[in-house]
């Protein structure tokens, strides 16, 4: 579904991938984990378009999109939340919600995806109403999440839904995540917190210093030596 | 990058910089032409002002557009003496001392504003002065201007030859690019351009901000009336439409701008470019196209900005400069070393907060909080987000004035002290660090830890050894040189943290500095933090990462909903069930 | 009595025009997040495009509106797309300043160069006949820049809160990032919202010529009187810049009448600055001016 080919790139003069190769399959959950300046956010913001590859090609179901801008990409079916949840403050929730919807594919499903969006977050349907700078970390998370969804997309992507929030946050981010694993979503997930990620995803690759240094299933990952001593502090 | 590269590069700039000097004194004697003279003296004049102006836009970032102001008023002030028999020499001092005074009146409350504002509330004050000087007729003649009486000589700054007036323009020159250079060289210039890249930063580092400003505006005042004052005397006739003009302002930056903003030497360089093609235009055209002049100069501005926004200087170091990029593989910071917990003793308190409470509109951010810290102990705060724990550090830290409730800190003098701002908690001790970095970007990683050091030595030299020792010890050794806006998340973590060390500081207060680092570096971290406990210093940490919570702390503080709910050693507060139910949830109990 | 009333009336009158003015660049200043120096110029050109199209076509200036206003759209929306956004990403934002004070001057001198300094009078067209209402007097022109203002202040509030572009412009303002994220082109909401700001000005334009001379230092007035509204206002409010704009007329109006008409700029800068420095944020906003900036 998404495949990424010897991709550099980075930010000015410095490179910060180098010859990035991944691949997501249709229906699939991976997770990229790594320590930080590794790459991982820089990965998931060429891929959407926020940066422009310096080398190689991102292919989206067939299509090349190593040189769409962010907005043609997300019209494709890739929604990224972001890391940091970046709620527009001085709107409503639902304002909020409404906004994730603004893809023309989603626009005119806006009030049916709503609805089903909300059953999977029942705190959120209680703060429709307040300004999203109201809420709290955790409740912020829960409604980028829930605006990723609006958009219906066909692969969300996640940058470290588990930054910044208590232990007990962190639980139920990765409780909502693994539920929308569940309807069978395709997922990206960059996180600093190995142990939940891992627990979540099918796959994963481990990025270092802007390379792919190991892939395997989620599963082995978690008990491979180099992952257990670099990540897991074990 | 070695220190020979910079050494030869240094010697380069210097031989160029004498070369321009002298040609600007040099070619009007050598062609003995009397337009030549004034366009040198011209330059003269608007490279001082420049690189005047460049104190406050430059380094201290503040975008000035009403210098005229204070040009303006060393202008009027010799004028007016002079009228009275007073010698210009002495109306540029007092004009000097007029422009102090006024640069301190409208820029203490423009200071409070940044960027496009600050550029507005000064445009604004240039707008009061210039209707009041065409107001106040008997004073300043008002729309009609001043003449000054034509007493030829030195002591009066009128010359029949141009040949004095290009000595005295170039000794005032001089002067303003030595003043100029002295700062940048020096504490002051250092915390000018901290402040400017960060204030809240510069402020938790001890640096009086607005006090700094002040005195980077007052000298940049006093510089601009000096000139104002020889220009007055120059041109014989003053207006206020003329002085207290919101073009001349603009032209003052522009050179500053084109050179390159911030550099010591680039306002010079701009004057030396764009002054002759000015003039030589206007003295071709004439009044025969009016406006072209204006014209070109706006699109040589627009072009500029958009082509070279580093100025000449800009291009100018790309070619003498070694790279500065930050791009190579982190090293290890501290030897991580094992440590067994063992029960320690504790010095007496060295900060004690007494039922603190705060209110942000109708939310209790702090209720009732009363804590106190020991000497040598780590104490951590943690708590689920919004539970108050950064509000918390702002008001022990001066950031933020509690509703009510006291906050003491036991001084070196070993009496308990109330400080209230950023300024007076740096003075007696408290470090502190911000949850969201906030590195002083466009500086050194050298010179970022010199922001901090400069808080024990006042010389330079000192600060910057002090500087590079605190690097070394915290990894950040092989960056020195690097600016701070290309190291990581994990060096800049480790930069903030630096920066508070150079303080030298008794009590530190740290913002989750492990938040968004990897567990090895978290490993790192703690060790980091221990050696720096087991070196006196008293330590309060805000964090997430419960593994260094527990391996770091000698106690805990949990904070909810701004109240404190639980407060033990670390294996008593993971135990407790109204910290499990609130934060860290029951995977954590059951692990 | 009647004089204070007068005096009051053509305050707010006064306070109408400001608002037409402001409006534009309050617009793109809360969207943009960039000051538009050059805003006043705008205010110019379309003054002098206003002269041109109604002596030339011999039409009621009122009427030019149909032409000012988009080629004042366009002349937004190229400055946006070529000037200002290849800067949006600069290290500091002393280059955005600078764009637009170089704009500034090079479209003053420019108008200098082609119209000379000499007054140009667009026709008043009866918009200078006096209307009784009561015991003040107001002219016909400025009625109808007053209920004007209002108009456009209602409609881009409107336009705004409920159009599905609307509410991607104001996501764009309180979020570039995340807008992005969503799927809106972001720097195509910067070139139309620029474009729509300086639109409201050609549409002040056409109103305001037939009533005040033109020069290529007319902007400059404004634009000065223009940035207090918008700062007093609560930058980027549009309702806070009309009230803001009522405010100014009222004090220019007032302190022209009872302190002496050369010290009204005094009064009206003094009002500002003490703004400032007493409620950064201005009279009506949430956000301080002192953090605006990064």
């Amino acid at each position: 579904m998404l495949e990424l080919k010897a991709v550099d790139a980075g930010y000015g003069a410095t490179t910060i991938l180098h010859s990035v190769s991944l691949n997501v399959q249709a229906g699939e959950s991976v997770t990229i984990i790594g320590g930080n300046g590794a790459g991982k956010t820089t990965t998931l913001r060429t891929i959407i378009g926020l940066l422009r590859p310096t080398a190689g090609t991102i292919h989206f179901e067939g299509q090349d999109i190593s040189r769409l801008s962010a907005h043609e990409v997300v019209e494709l079916g890739i929604t990224l939340v972001p890391e940091g949840r970046q709620l527009f403050p001085d709107m409503t929730v639902r304002e909020n919600l409404y906004m994730g919807a603004f893809r023309r594919d989603a626009r005119s499903q806006a009030e049916k995806t709503l609805k089903e969006v909300l059953e999977l977050f029942p705190r959120v349907a209680e703060r429709l109403d307040q300004q999203a700078e109201s809420l709290s970390g955790g409740e912020q998370q829960m409604v980028a999440i829930a605006r990723g969804l609006m958009a219906r997309p066909r692969l969300l992507m996640f940058d470290e839904p588990s930054l910044g929030l208590a232990p007990i946050i962190v639980e139920q981010v990765f409780s909502v995540i693994d539920s929308i694993v569940k309807t069978g979503v395709t997922v990206l997930i960059v996180e600093q917190n190995v142990h939940h990620t891992l627990n979540a995803a099918d796959r994963g690759y481990v990025l270092e210093n802007g390379e792919v240094v190991l892939e395997d299933a989620a599963q082995a990952l978690l008990t491979n030596d180099h992952v257990r001593q670099a990540y897991l502090g074990i | 990058m070695t220190q020979d590269k910079t050494d030869s590069a240094q010697r380069r700039g210097v031989i160029a910089l004498a070369l321009v000097l002298l040609g600007i004194l040099a070619i009007p004697i050598a062609m003995d032409d009397q337009f030549i003279y004034h366009i040198f003296v011209t330059i003269c004049i608007f490279a001082a002002l420049s690189t005047a102006w460049n104190i406050v836009g430059g380094y201290a970032g503040q975008l000035s557009l009403g210098h005229a102001i204070f040009y303006g008023i060393g202008a009027y002030a010799a004028v007016m003496l002079t009228n009275l028999g007073i010698t210009p020499w002495i109306g540029m001092f007092v004009g000097a001392f007029f422009a102090v005074i006024a640069a301190i009146v409208v820029s203490y409350p423009c200071f409070r504003l940044h960027g496009p504002f600050f550029a507005l509330a000064t445009i604004a004050f240039l707008e009061v002065f210039r209707v009041l000087a065409l107001h106040f007729r008997s004073f300043t003649g008002g729309a009609t201007g001043m003449m000054i009486p034509l007493n030829v000589g030195w002591e009066w700054m009128v010359f029949r030859d141009r040949l004095p007036a290009l000595i005295i323009a170039f000794g005032l020159l001089l002067l303003t690019l030595a003043v100029a250079w002295w700062i940048r060289n020096r504490r002051l210039g250092f915390q000018l351009i901290a402040t400017r890249e960060r204030e809240s930063a510069a402020r938790a580092a001890g640096v009086g901000t607005v006090r700094v400003r002040l005195v980077g505006v007052s000298i940049s005042a006093a510089l601009c009336a000096m000139m104002g004052s020889f220009h007055a005397m120059y041109l014989t006739f003053i207006e206020p439409e003329a002085v207290f003009s919101l073009t001349f302002s603009i032209q003052i930056a522009l050179f500053a701008l084109i050179g390159g903003i911030g550099t010591i030497f680039g306002p010079l360089l701009g004057a030396v470019m764009l002054v002759p093609i000015t003039e030589f235009a206007r003295g071709w055209l004439g009044s025969g196209a009016l406006g072209l002049h204006g014209f070109v100069y706006g699109v040589v501005l627009v072009l500029v900005v958009l082509f070279m926004p580093n100025g000449i200087m800009g291009l100018v170091q790309r070619f003498f400069e070694p790279d500065r990029s930050a791009s190579e593989a982190e090293p290890a910071s501290v030897p991580a070393e094992a440590r067994a917990s063992e029960a320690r003793s504790f010095g007496e308190d060295v900060l004690q907060v007494e039922r603190l409470d705060k209110h942000f509109g109708g939310l209790h951010v702090t209720n009732n909080v009363s804590f106190s810290l020991k000497e040598g102990e780590v104490l951590a705060l943690i708590g689920p987000n919004g539970a108050g724990k950064t509000t918390v550090f702002n008001m022990i830290s001066g950031f933020l004035k509690a509703d009510s409730g006291s906050v003491v800190v036991r001084g070196p003098d070993g009496q308990f002290h109330s400080p209230t701002t950023p300024g007076d908690y740096a003075a007696i001790g408290v470090g502190r660090t911000f949850q969201i970095v906030q590195p002083f970007a466009s500086m050194t990683v050298e010179e970022n830890i010199m922001v901090g050091a400069f808080h024990r030595h006042h010389n330079v030299v000192d600060a910057r050894e002090a500087a590079r020792e605190t690097a070394h010890r915290l990894g950040l050794g092989r960056w020195l040189h690097a600016e701070a806006r290309g190291l990581t998340i994990g060096g800049l973590k480790r930069l903030e943290v630096a920066r508070v060390m150079a303080m030298e500081p008794r009590i530190l207060l740290l913002d989750e500095v492990m938040a968004g680092i990897n567990q090895t570096d978290v490993r790192r971290a703690v060790d980091l933090m221990l050696s720096i406990r087991d070196s006196g210093v008293s330590i309060i940490a805000i964090e997430h990462v419960m593994q260094a919570v527990m391996s770091l702390s000698d106690r805990v503080i949990v904070l909810n909903s701004g109240e404190i709910i639980a407060e033990g050693t670390p294996q008593e507060v993971v135990r407790d069930a109204t910290v499990i139910q609130a934060y860290l949830g029951k995977e954590f109990a059951n692990a | 009595m009647e004089t204070f009333l007068q005096v009051v009336t053509n305050g707010l009158m006064l306070g109408g025009l400001f608002a037409i003015v402001s409006v534009g660049l309050t617009l793109i200043f809360g969207i943009v997040k960039v000051i538009n120096f050059a805003h006043g110029e705008y205010l110019m050109i379309g003054m002098y495009l206003t002269f041109l199209l109604a002596t030339g076509l011999d039409v009621h200036p009122y009427l030019t509106v149909a032409a000012v206003a988009p080629l004042l759209f366009v002349l937004g929306a190229l400055t946006q797309r070529f000037l200002i956004q290849p800067l949006m990403h600069a290290r500091d934002e002393h280059v955005q300043i600078f764009a637009t004070v170089g704009l500034s001057t090079a479209l003053m001198n420019l108008a200098l160069l082609v119209f000379g300094a000499d007054i140009a009078s667009t026709p008043a067209s009866g918009l200078r006949t006096s209307l009784h209402i009561g015991p003040v007097r107001i002219l016909a022109g400025q009625a109808v820049i007053f209920c004007v203002s209002i108009a456009l202040v209602v409609g881009l509030h409107y336009y705004l809160q409920r159009t599905q572009t609307g509410r991607a412009i104001r996501a764009v303002a309180q979020n570039r990032d995340a807008a992005q994220l969503m799927g809106i082109n972001v720097n195509w909401i910067y070139v139309l919202t620029f474009g729509i700001g300086a639109a409201c000005v050609g549409l002040a334009a056409s109103l305001v010529a037939p009533l005040y001379p033109t020069q290529p230092t007319s902007g400059t007035y404004f634009v000065l009187i223009a940035f207090v509204v918008v700062v007093l206002g609560g930058l980027g409010s549009i309702g806070g810049a009309f009230v803001g704009a009522m405010i100014i007329g009222l004090i220019d109006s007032l302190s022209g009448f009872y302190i002496g008409s050369d010290l009204r700029e005094v009064a009206v800068f003094g009002v500002f600055l003490l703004i400032l420095i007493l409620k950064p944020s201005g009279l009506f906003g949430r956000r301080s001016l002192a953090h605006v900036s990064p």
